[in-house]
C-alpha cells in the first residue's frame, strides 16, 4: 500500500471508469475504510455520484463493503484494480489456448462482470451477428463456455444471502452447467429478460494467474538450458495439479516413471534422457528437487524457490540497467556471499578500488543493498573500527521494484493520457472517419470511393448525403500527425504490459513471502 | 699443517650448522669436534665469526650460532655495521618488504642515519624500494634479487599500484566469448544433456590456454589469475561454475533466466530522477524529455 500504488491505482480508474470513480477511489485507498457519508463529505460529490461510482467499483469486484452493525464500510482493492490491464494478456491466453470463441466469451464477461450463462451466450451472439468472418455457431459458444467452466478459467460468482438487509456474500463450488441449445436460441429471439436462468458467473483471475506463473518458469528452464527442459517442467506442473494443491511452495514428489510415460509423448530424445534432464534442470536452476528413491526417484517442483530466483534475475536486470555491469557484479558478489566486508568486495570483483566504492555506495543509496554495522566493544575505545557488511535483503529489494514498477506504469498511463488529451480531436476525427468507411463497406460501396473518403474529400461536398461526414474527413498532415500520436499511444500500451508481467512475477514472489 | 688442521675443524663445525638452519649452541659444536679442547673450539670460533660466516643469536640465556645466508655475505661485503643490521632486517621480511617505520625501530637507528644507509645500500643494487599496491603511500625494501609478493606488487593486476581496468574487462570478455563458444552444445544435444553440459563446460586451465594463445596479454597469467576472471563472469551472472569430481572448476556461459524486464524497457527504469519525478512540479511524466525522446523512436 504505497503511496505510487495509490497514484497508479487512481490513473487506471480514471482511464476505465471517469473522473468521479477516480475521485470516490482516490479517497477510499487514501482512508481505507470508510462509510458512505464520509466519502460524500471528503469528496463533496453530490450523493447520487458516489452510489453510482460505488456500484461500479463493487461490480467489479474494486471493492468491498463490511457491515458493522448499520454502518457499512467500503474498501478499495487495488491488487484487482491493478488486474485492470492486464485484461488483454487474459484475452490473448484465451485466444492462444481455445481459440477466438473463448476469446469473445471471456472479453464479454469482463465487461460485464458477472451474467449468466444465457445472457453471455447470447449477446456474444447478437454482437458477432453480422461479421461474416468470425462465422459464429451457438453450439460452438456453449460447447467454449462449458470447457471453460472445466478447466476454471470462469466460475460461478458469490451468491448473496439476503436475509437481512445487508446481503453477504457466499462464494459457491461450481457446477458445470448443461445448456440446452434449444433455449439459447429462443432466448436469443426473445427477449433476455424473461430468461429464467440465475447462475451468475465471472471470470476466475487464479486460473488465468496459475498458467502465467507456469509459463514464465517453462520460459525461464528453456532460456538456460533447451526446449526439451521446458517441456519437461511443463509435464511436472502438470503432474502438480494432479496431486497438489496449485498455489503450493513445493509440489507433492513425482515418481520418475510418472514422468517417463509422459515424455514418451514428446520425443525419443527425451525418452531416452529423463534422468539426465532433471539432473541438468535440478543443478543448474533449481526449479525442482530429487526428494526420494521410491519408484525410480521422486521430484518435486519447487516453485517457491523458482520464484525467488526469477525475483533475483528480475532485480539483476534492474541493477545493471540502473547502474551498469560492474554494479550489477558487486550486487549479486554481496548476494552470494551473504555477508561481506567492502574491502573483500573490492578484491572478488576485480574493480578499481575508488570505482568499487563508489558503486557499492550507489547501491546502497539505491536501497538494492543494506549494511549491517558490527562494532566492537565499547572498552576498545577509539581505535576499535567497526565493520560494515553489506548484505542483500531480496524482499526490501522486491519492494523497491515494486515500488518503481508502479512509478513508471503510473508515468506511462499519465503519458498517454496526456497525449490523447492533446490529440483527442484528431482521434475522434479519425474514429468517425473510420465508422464512414465501415459503414460504406458494409453497404458494397466500390473501393474507389473508399480510399477518397480516407484521403481526399472535396469532391464529396458535391454529392448530397455525404456533405456533413464528408467535411470531418481527414488532411494530410493530420493523418500523418494522428499516425504518430497513434504509434506513441501504442508503444506506451506495449510498455504497461511488460511492466505487468514484471509487476505479475513480483505479486507471485509476494504471496510466497506471506 | 696447523692451517689445515683448522680448516678440518671449520668445515666440521659447517657441516653441523648446515644441518641445522636455525642454528647451533657451543655444546653442539663440541660435541661435532670432540677431539679439541674448549681453548682451541673457541678459537676455531672467533676465526669462523670474524669470517662473517655465522651471526650470533641470543636465545633464552644460551648463545645460538647461524650460519649466513652464502650470497647475502658476499652481497655485503664491504659495508658497515648499520648496513649490516639493516640488511639483515630486510632481507628477513623476504619478498614481503619490510616498512621502514618497521625498520627504524626494530634497528634502533636515527631517521636520517636509516635514510643514508638505505639510499647507499639502493645505491649498490642491493636492496630495492617497491611500492604497495594497499596504500600508494607506503614504500616497502626487498631484497634487489627478489620478486615482490602477491599482496605486494597486486599479481598481474595492477601496473606500478595502478590496477588495470581495462586490461580486466578485456580478459572478461574474452572469457565470455571462449565459454559461448562451447555454450550451444548443450541445447537439444543427441547424446543427452549430461553430455552436452559436460561439453559446454571449460577448465580454468583451458580458458587460460585459449588466452595465452590470444597473446592479448604481455604478463604471464597463471590458473588461479584466470580463476578470479572467471569468477568475475560469474558474479555478472554470464557464467555458472560448477566442480568436477577430480577437483577441477569448471566454468559455462549461462543465459538470465528472464528477458530484460518490462521496468528496463521503459525510460523510468534507467531514469536517474525517477525517484523526483512527480505529478507536480519540475519533473513530470508529462514533460518528461527522456519519456519524449523514447518516443519519437
Amino acid at each position: 500500500m504505497s503511496r505510487q500504488l495509490g497514484r497508479v491505482v487512481s490513473q487506471i480508474l480514471n482511464r476505465y471508469f471517469g473522473e468521479i470513480v477516480e475521485k470516490v477511489g482516490n479517497d477510499l485507498f487514501m482512508y481505507g475504510s470508510k462509510p458512505m457519508g464520509m466519502i460524500i463529505k471528503s469528496t463533496g460529490l453530490p450523493r447520487t455520484q458516489v452510489i453510482e461510482s460505488l456500484r461500479t467499483l463493487l461490480k467489479f469486484d474494486l471493492a468491498t463493503f463490511e457491515a458493522k452493525d448499520v454502518i457499512v464500510d467500503y474498501k478499495l482493492l487495488p491488487d484487482n484494480i491493478l488486474l485492470l490491464i492486464r485484461y488483454p494478456r487474459y484475452l490473448l491466453q484465451m485466444k492462444t489456448k481455445y481459440g477466438s470463441e473463448a476469446e469473445m466469451l471471456v472479453e464479454e464477461l469482463l465487461q460485464q462482470a458477472s451474467c449468466t450463462a444465457t445472457v453471455l451466450i447470447v449477446s456474444v451472439m447478437n454482437k458477432y451477428k453480422d461479421d461474416k468472418e468470425k462465422n459464429l455457431n451457438i453450439v460452438k459458444l456453449k460447447d467454449t463456455f462449458i470447457s471453460l467452466a472445466t478447466a476454471g478459467y470462469i466460475q460461478q460468482a458469490p451468491v448473496a444471502e439476503s436475509n437481512s438487509e445487508i446481503p453477504i456474500l457466499v462464494p459457491v463450488a461450481t457446477i458445470v452447467p448443461d445448456l440446452d441449445v434449444r433455449e439459447l436460441i429462443n432466448a436469443m429471439n426473445t427477449n433476455l429478460n424473461n430468461v429464467s436462468d440465475n447462475i451468475y458467473w465471472k471470470v476466475n483471475y487464479d486460473r488465468f494467474h496459475l498458467d502465467f506463473r507456469d509459463e514464465v518458469m517453462i520460459k525461464a528452464v528453456t532460456r538456460r538450458i533447451d526446449d526439451n527442459a521446458g517441456e519437461l517442467l511443463k509435464l511436472m506442473l502438470e503432474q502438480m495439479y494432479l496431486s497438489s494443491s496449485s498455489w503450493a511452495s513445493d509440489s507433492s514428489p513425482v515418481p520418475l516413471t510418472d514422468l517417463k510415460d509422459g515424455c514418451q509423448r514428446i520425443s525419443d530424445n527425451m525418452k531416452n534422457h529423463v534422468e539426465q534432464y532433471l539432473r541438468v534442470i535440478e543443478e543448474s536452476t533449481a526449479f525442482i528437487r530429487r526428494t526420494g528413491d521410491a519408484g525410480g526417484g521422486q521430484y518435486s517442483v519447487r516453485i517457491q524457490h523458482a520464484l525467488i530466483q526469477l525475483v533475483e534475475a528480475l532485480c539483476d536486470h534492474t541493477v545493471t540497467e540502473r547502474l551498469g555491469g560492474k554494479a550489477a557484479r558487486i550486487f549479486r558478489l554481496i548476494r552470494s556471499k551473504k555477508y561481506i566486508e567492502e574491502d573483500d568486495i573490492q578484491k572478488n570483483a576485480m574493480l578499481p578500488n575508488k570505482e568499487c566504492k563508489e558503486l557499492t555506495y550507489k547501491l546502497l543509496e539505491e536501497h538494492f543493498i543494506s549494511v549491517q554495522p558490527m562494532r566492537k566493544a565499547a572498552s576498545a575505545g577509539g581505535m576499535a573500527k567497526a565493520i560494515y557488511l553489506y548484505h542483500v535483503k531480496l524482499h526490501d529489494v522486491a519492494h523497491v521494484i515494486r515500488d518503481m514498477c508502479y512509478r513508471s506504469l503510473h508515468n506511462v498511463m499519465s503519458v498517454s493520457r496526456h497525449t490523447r488529451v492533446l490529440n483527442a480531436r484528431l482521434l475522434d476525427k479519425k474514429r468517425r472517419v473510420r465508422t464512414i468507411v465501415h459503414g460504406m463497406r458494409l453497404r458494397g460501396e466500390p473501393q474507389q470511393n473508399i480510399d477518397d473518403v480516407r484521403y481526399i474529400f472535396c469532391i464529396y461536398i458535391l454529392r448530397g448525403a455525404w456533405t456533413v461526414e464528408v467535411l470531418d474527413t481527414l488532411t494530410p498532415p493530420e493523418v500523418t500527425s494522428s499516425a504518430e500520436a497513434e504509434r506513441r499511444l501504442n508503444t506506451l500500451a506495449a510498455s504497461e504490459l511488460h511492466l505487468d508481467r514484471e509487476l505479475f512475477i513480483l505479486t507471485s514472489y509476494f504471496t510466497y513471502q506471506r | 699443517m696447523s692451517d689445515n688442521k683448522s680448516d678440518e675443524v671449520s668445515e666440521k663445525i659447517l657441516n653441523v650448522a648446515r644441518k641445522n638452519p636455525k642454528g647451533i649452541s657451543d655444546k653442539d659444536m663440541a660435541a661435532a669436534v670432540p677431539e679439541l679442547t674448549s681453548a682451541e673450539l673457541v678459537a676455531a670460533i672467533n676465526k669462523l665469526l670474524q669470517q662473517g660466516v655465522f651471526d650470533l643469536y641470543n636465545q633464552g640465556g644460551s648463545l645460538l650460532y647461524r650460519l649466513k645466508n652464502q650470497n647475502s655475505k658476499q652481497a655485503i661485503k664491504g659495508a658497515d655495521n648499520e648496513e649490516k643490521v639493516v640488511y639483515n632486517l630486510i632481507e628477513e621480511a623476504g619478498n614481503k618488504g619490510i616498512w621502514i617505520r618497521d625498520i627504524r625501530i626494530r634497528s634502533n637507528l636515527a631517521n636520517t642515519q636509516l635514510t643514508k644507509v638505505l639510499k647507499s645500500l639502493e645505491g649498490k643494487k642491493v636492496i630495492k624500494a617497491v611500492k604497495c599496491v594497499n596504500a600508494s603511500k607506503k614504500k616497502v625494501y626487498m631484497l634487489f634479487n627478489l620478486e615482490p609478493d602477491r599482496s605486494v606488487s597486486g599479481g598481474a593486476w595492477y601496473q606500478d599500484q595502478d590496477f588495470e581496468s581495462e586490461f580486466v574487462d578485456i580478459l572478461n570478455r574474452q572469457c565470455l566469448r571462449f565459454l559461448q563458444q562451447r555454450a550451444d552444445k548443450i541445447k537439444n544435444n543427441p547424446r543427452g544433456p549430461i553430455v552436452g553440459r559436460t561439453q559446454s563446460y571449460a577448465t580454468a586451465a583451458e580458458v587460460q590456454k585459449y588466452i595465452t594463445d590470444l597473446g592479448i596479454s604481455k604478463v604471464k597469467l597463471e590458473v588461479e589469475d584466470v580463476i578470479t576472471i572467471l569468477n568475475t563472469l560469474v558474479y555478472d551472472g554470464k557464467a555458472e561454475s560448477n566442480v568436477y569430481p577430480d577437483g577441477n572448476r569448471v566454468y559455462r556461459a549461462i543465459e538470465s533466466l528472464l528477458p530484460p524486464p518490462g521496468l528496463v524497457q521503459v525510460p523510468c527504469g534507467v531514469c536517474p530522477l525517477i525517484h523526483k519525478c512527480n505529478s507536480t512540479g519540475l519533473i513530470t511524466p508529462q514533460e518528461c524529455k527522456y519519456m519524449d525522446e523514447w518516443l519519437e523512436q
